[in-house]
């Protein structure tokens, strides 16, 4: 019982923290961005540096820290993660991609995780304009792989991506906390 | 909602809770400041550590039509594709004035922060009597005293600050109104019309409707 009025006012709490004056929507507690290869496209663009195409955008919502436990506390082990907060993670690419072998042909995904102390497993998943991971469907992923854990010394407050060029891959590094992952995609 | 109506007390508390909550100044052990490369967000540039990328001072955001699309989606997995997507980003006011603070009467704006802010329109659409192909567009505004030229433009993945106006797809001027609020937030939301949605452009006491027939 006293789950379930926690869970009302939580519910509620969120419902309201969206709503703002004159009822439009308030700005989010955990903020959109977009990251890209080549890194800071766009910016490139506009001063006329770029020496390659645009090749994959993410858009992703920042969750923060503040205080608490995230991976194996509020990201629980061996769960469905979002990978980020409100709206599904998008990941779309502008020509086609290869992850784990598998050919992706271009266009969006929505991309998602399962986080373990070792291993994160990735999936890029076809339904996309959808919310969190509560109606992710398996019979929709495009691939999934798994990924080992690497600890990072300077911990980051909130979620954050970032594309990173090695060899002939380019990661998607996602870091959180103290750890971070990098799925290797290549073109 | 006639639950909310009964519990408005215990809500206003709430709400009072969370937003006092949001204000609660930053504790981090290490604190370094951390500028985002447009100059327009240098005035208060959030600090933190962060090795990869800092968080924007006027965050990003997302608006459907239909208004909380993944939300309903939700609820019901087998919904129509949506009729349009906006992506944007949201400076605010930090006690500047609007007009001759942030923005220049007359002078191209694009309508968010940062990246030039994206519409995407999953079917074709009709503004002002001209048909929108379905696609991805950027959309630009130029406020004026008395009305505001809003443009949709093709240069799609692109930063805000440089818009090539031979790459227009439409230019559409819309009146403007005051409102009895002010929102401290840049805010757009589509709201349903009979034969479409209006896309609410407001900022500041400024509200500015674009409407979109589909």
């Amino acid at each position: 019982m006293i789950k379930n009025i926690f869970s009302f006012a939580f519910v509620l709490l969120a419902t309201f923290s969206a709503i703002g004056q004159s009822g439009l929507p308030a700005v989010d507690k955990s903020p959109m961005d977009m990251c890209y290869y080549p890194v800071r496209y766009p910016n490139l663009k506009a001063q006329d540096k770029l020496t390659e195409p645009l090749a994959v955008r993410v858009i992703y919502s920042r969750p923060k820290k503040e205080g608490r436990a995230i991976f194996g506390g509020l990201v629980e082990y061996g769960k469905l993660w979002r990978l980020g907060a409100n709206e599904a993670t998008e990941i779309e690419f502008y020509k086609p991609a290869i992850i784990a072998g598998k050919k992706i042909p271009k266009g969006r995904y929505t991309l998602y995780a399962i986080v373990n102390e070792k291993t994160w497993t990735f999936i890029i998943n076809k339904e996309t304009d959808t919310w969190g991971s509560f109606k992710y469907s398996q019979a929709k992923d495009v691939v999934r792989t798994d990924v080992p854990v690497q600890s990072q010394t300077e911990p980051a407050e909130s979620l954050t991506m970032v594309f990173e060029k090695e060899n002939q891959n380019t990661n998607l590094v996602v870091a959180w906390e103290n750890v971070k992952c990098a799925l290797p995609v290549s073109f | 909602m006639k639950i909310v109506k009964q519990q408005a007390p215990f809500l206003l508390a709430l709400v009072l809770l969370t937003f006092g909550c949001e204000q609660k100044p930053k504790v981090e052990p290490v604190a370094e400041k951390v500028t985002t490369p447009d100059t327009s967000n240098k005035q208060q540039a959030e600090i933190t550590v962060n090795p990869y990328a800092s968080v924007d001072v006027s965050p990003m955001d997302m608006s459907y039509f239909p208004v909380d699309y993944p939300k309903i989606k939700m609820a019901n997995a087998n919904i129509p594709p949506p009729v349009a997507r906006l992506i944007y980003s949201r400076p605010h006011l930090q006690r500047r004035a609007l007009f001759n603070g942030i923005l220049k009467y007359d002078e191209p704006w694009r309508l968010g922060a940062n990246e030039a802010s994206e519409i995407n329109f999953y079917k074709s659409v009709t503004i002002q009597g001209k048909k929108i192909p379905a696609g991805r567009y950027i959309i630009y505004g130029i406020p004026h005293n008395d009305k505001w030229t809003i443009i949709l433009n093709s240069n799609i993945d692109s930063w805000g600050l440089k818009q090539d106006a031979s790459k227009d797809v439409g230019r559409f001027e819309i009146p403007v109104s005051t409102n009895s609020v002010s929102l401290e937030y840049f805010t757009m939301v589509f709201e349903k019309t009979d034969n479409g949605a209006d896309l609410v452009i407001a900022w500041a006491d400024i509200v500015a409707r674009l409407p979109i027939q589909f």
